[in-house]
Order: structure tokens, then sequence, then C-alpha cells
């Protein structure tokens, strides 16, 4: 199977694991791809977050605008929870620890 | 294609011949994306490694499911019943939710497999078979997705295309 997307530093594991990761230090990030459709991307955040279509059409238009869009800010366990489904949907998402 | 009545959570779609078939190939190719397409994070993370693997894991049972579903609608004899022009097919929400995911899981394949360009590749001379093959797919791919999206936002009305 390919797997283009690893790199090195999947090697690097951070093996903290603590209570700070109960907190919602934790952002879920949707990026750009030049394939998956407006409407399509729309219709996973309304059904994944629950969003109204406004707030859905919002965030897609700044996945596509900017190049990435700050979905939520949730503990590591919830964002994985997102990430997962998000990415169920064949969306490019990740996590990323709020560096703040 | 096209919506012909929506009640409550179930969709019925009116389609030819030719769609019909077109869209049993479609899901007859899934899945096309491996699991190790996605990765959690681009950052550093508790236990990255142990959590990537407990994301391929799922993805890859989820697409399990999806397989054992789309065998199952494919082999369905009441699922599309025949009509003068066509077929008739009448889909739950549900059932168009994992059908958007196995469709759209298709349309990502084609694209990976046609290196995953920035822009939509146009049919020019010299261009390969395969990568017409994957560009046809890509694109009815899209065709059925956008049926499906229409129908469950109410964008388009039954009865129109």
């Amino acid at each position: 199977m390919s797997s283009h997307f690893r790199d090195t530093t999947l090697e690097q594991d951070e093996q903290t694991g603590s209570s700070t990761d109960l907190e919602p230090g934790y952002l879920v990030i949707c990026w750009n791809d030049p394939v998956n459709l407006m409407q399509y991307v729309t219709h996973v955040f309304q059904v994944v977050f629950g969003w109204e279509r406004k707030k859905a059409e919002k965030k897609m238009l700044e996945v596509h605008n900017d190049g990435k869009s700050l979905l939520t800010r949730e503990s590591l366990e919830k964002a994985e929870f997102y990430v997962h489904q998000l990415q169920k949907y064949n969306l490019h998402a990740t996590l990323e620890k709020n560096a703040k | 294609m096209k919506l012909i009545r929506a009640e409550q959570d179930q969709f019925e779609f009116e389609m030819r011949f030719g769609e019909q078939a077109r869209m049993r190939q479609l899901l007859q190719r899934y899945p096309l994306v491996p699991a190790s397409h996605h990765r959690l994070s681009r950052g550093k993370i508790p236990k990255r490694a142990e959590n990537q693997q407990l994301l391929e894991e799922a993805l890859q049972s989820q697409r399990e499911e999806h397989r054992k579903q789309v065998e199952s609608l494919l082999n369905e004899p009441q699922r599309f019943v025949q009509i003068e022009r066509g077929y008739r097919a009448t889909f739950s929400r549900g059932e168009i939710e994992w059908l958007l995911q196995v469709l759209n899981d298709v349309r990502i394949g084609s694209w990976l497999a046609l290196g995953a360009p920035e822009e939509h590749p146009e049919l020019k001379p010299g261009i390969s078979a395969k990568a017409v093959l994957h560009l046809a797919t890509m694109d009815l791919a899209a065709f059925f997705e956008m049926r499906f999206l229409s129908a469950v936002s109410g964008d388009l009305p039954p009865g129109q295309e």
C-alpha cells in the first residue's frame, strides 16, 4: 500500500500522555486539496460537526481560499475522533497541538 | 439521474440504463484509497505512531464494512426496478451517506493514480488509456456525488435535472 504521506517525524514519538491531553489544546485542521468537491466538503462538515449550512460553507471557503481552516479546538481524544470522521470521508484533516 | 421523490429519509431516483451501469462499475471499483494514505498529524502529538496505527485500522475496518454494503446493494434484486427508459432506485439518507464516502474514495483513488495533480488533467493527444480511465472515473464519481448531495441538501427539487 502507498505510504507517501508518511515522513520521518512519524518515528519521533512524544510519549508524554500527560493530563494536558484532556484539555482542549489540540486543533483539528482541514487542509485544501484540489480534488474534493466544495459541496461535498460542506456536506461533510455539516454531518461531522452538526453545523448549519452557513457555517459549514464559511469553513469550506476558508479551506478553499486560505489553504486550511481551523475547525475546532478539543482534547486529544476528541480531536482524534473528529480527524477519524473527516478522514473516513477522505478529507485531508489532521490534528495539531496548540502551540499557544 | 434524476430525483423523482424525496419523502422523509427516502430518496427515489430515476436513471438511464447507461447511468445505472456506470454506477455499478464505479461501486465495484471500491476501495481505491489505501488506509495509509491519511496521516493523523503533521506535528508532534503523544503516541504518534500508535495513534496513526489506530487511525489506519479504523479506516481499514470501515472500508471492509463499506465493501460488504456495496456487495449487498449490487446483489439486491429489488434495488433497481426496471422501467421503460432505465431504472428506478430508492436510497435512504443513511445509504446515501455511505455511498458518498464510497464514490469519493473511488474519485480520490483515481486522482492518486493520476499522480495527485494540482490541476484537473485534460484529455489531450498522447494521454494513456489508463489515464483516460482514471479521468472518466473521477468525473463520473463527481456526477453521482453531486446528484446525491443535491438530493439530501434539498437544492434540487424532485423532478428537476
